[in-house]
């Protein structure tokens, strides 16, 4: 499987764009700026969501709205996230997918997407009974403090990539190599 | 009740003084003669237990980051919710009195969080962002970004909306995004630069 992954990162890195991408100084600066700054959109929109619902912010707004009219622009900024992000890895292929911090986020962003489809199935079939209530029943309220943990992580292992602490190129513990699946160091981007 | 001795106006005049004040301080010979006499502070700062914490543990630092970037977010949905909702854009079936009042509140947590978090990373960092440019711009937007929250658009968003004119309502709105995610992109930057 980690063969796998490196032979396409090395293909993704041979790529002309690719090098246009990471060779280019103020290309890399701004996508990686624009990735950061959606954080403002669309985890600022999940954050006010969630602590809707632990009763934190908008305690006299029904939750059911806040959910609701936040939800598109929340999308619209994931969405830009999401193309930057994929921009992002693309520029530096190789040492990313060899990255202990790039795999745990890439875990973490599926656990983000199965708890969101939980929490949206929950809210949407109760929200009726409490939706002027200033907090959110337990059930929907664990889905919320898991989903502030679990994307506090993700920002968390995002910053922690552009470090060198755990990159295959230096020594590193047999369980660190075999959860970044180490293979050929950092010889490539 | 107590009225200032400069009238209904105090706010105002308190405005324009800060901007002429600023101006004067950025195009005159008083910017270079602070600049270099602040250098010591910035010496200082990394001789703290903040700057010995932020130098030795890069880990340290970059958890901090991170709780600073987190501080980002909520401080960007609230300045979005709010502003939107004077644009006409979010919630228009809420009030635009509760939204602006709730977002208000939220905000403040966030400045606390990001502006305490950026000191510790300043003083890991003091005299390298001594030197840089865009630093400072960041801390002018900042000021400019607090300022402008307190000064013009709090207070002026607790008039009775109904009376102010539209136009001034959606400047103001404007304004207040553009100012805080010009403070998130020049505190990017820093990254990028040095």
């Amino acid at each position: 499987m980690n063969e796998f992954i490196y032979n396409i990162a090395v293909w993704l890195d041979d790529t002309a764009y690719s090098a246009l991408i990471h060779e280019s100084y103020y290309m890399y600066n701004w996508i990686e700026s624009t990735h950061v700054l959606t954080l403002m959109v669309s985890l600022g929109m999940l954050f006010l969501i969630d602590l809707r619902m632990l009763g934190y912010a908008f305690p006299d707004v029904p939750a059911s709205k806040i959910a609701d009219k936040l939800n598109i622009p929340m999308l619209i900024g994931f969405t830009v996230m999401f193309i930057t992000g994929i921009l992002l890895f693309y520029a530096v292929p190789v040492r990313s997918s060899q990255s202990v911090w790039f795999r745990i986020k890439m875990l973490l962003l599926v656990a983000c997407a199965v708890n969101a489809y939980l929490f949206h199935k929950k809210m949407s079939g109760s929200v009726a009974s409490w939706d002027n209530d200033v907090k959110a029943p337990s059930r929907i309220r664990v889905g919320a403090w898991l989903s502030l943990g679990f994307w506090s992580i993700v920002v968390i292992c995002g910053r922690f990539i552009a470090y060198d602490w755990l990159d295959c190129a230096r020594n590193q513990p047999a369980l660190i190599e075999f959860i970044a699946g180490c293979i050929d160091g950092q010889t490539r981007f | 009740m107590p009225t200032s001795i400069l009238g209904p106006y105090t706010r105002s005049i308190v405005t324009v003084g800060v901007i002429l004040a600023a101006l004067v301080f950025c195009f005159t010979y008083i910017r270079s003669d602070v600049y270099v006499s602040i250098f010591p502070f910035f010496e200082w700062m990394e001789t703290t237990w903040f700057g010995v914490i932020g130098k030795t543990w890069g880990a340290a630092f970059a958890s901090v980051q991170t709780i600073h970037l987190l501080g980002l977010a909520l401080l960007g949905g609230s300045v979005l919710v709010g502003d939107g909702r004077v644009l006409g854009l979010l919630m228009t079936d809420i009030s635009v009195r509760t939204i602006v009042d709730r977002c208000h509140s939220l905000l403040v947590w966030s400045l606390v969080l990001t502006i305490s978090t950026g000191i510790f990373m300043a003083c890991g960092v003091a005299l390298k962002i001594y030197y840089l440019p865009v630093f400072w711009y960041k801390m002018l937007a900042l000021g400019a970004g607090v300022l402008f929250h307190f000064l013009v658009r709090r207070p002026l968003l607790q008039h009775d909306l109904e009376r102010i004119n539209p136009v001034v309502l959606k400047m103001t709105a404007i304004s207040s995004i553009l100012v805080w995610f010009l403070v998130a992109a020049t505190g990017r930057w820093i990254g990028f630069s040095g």
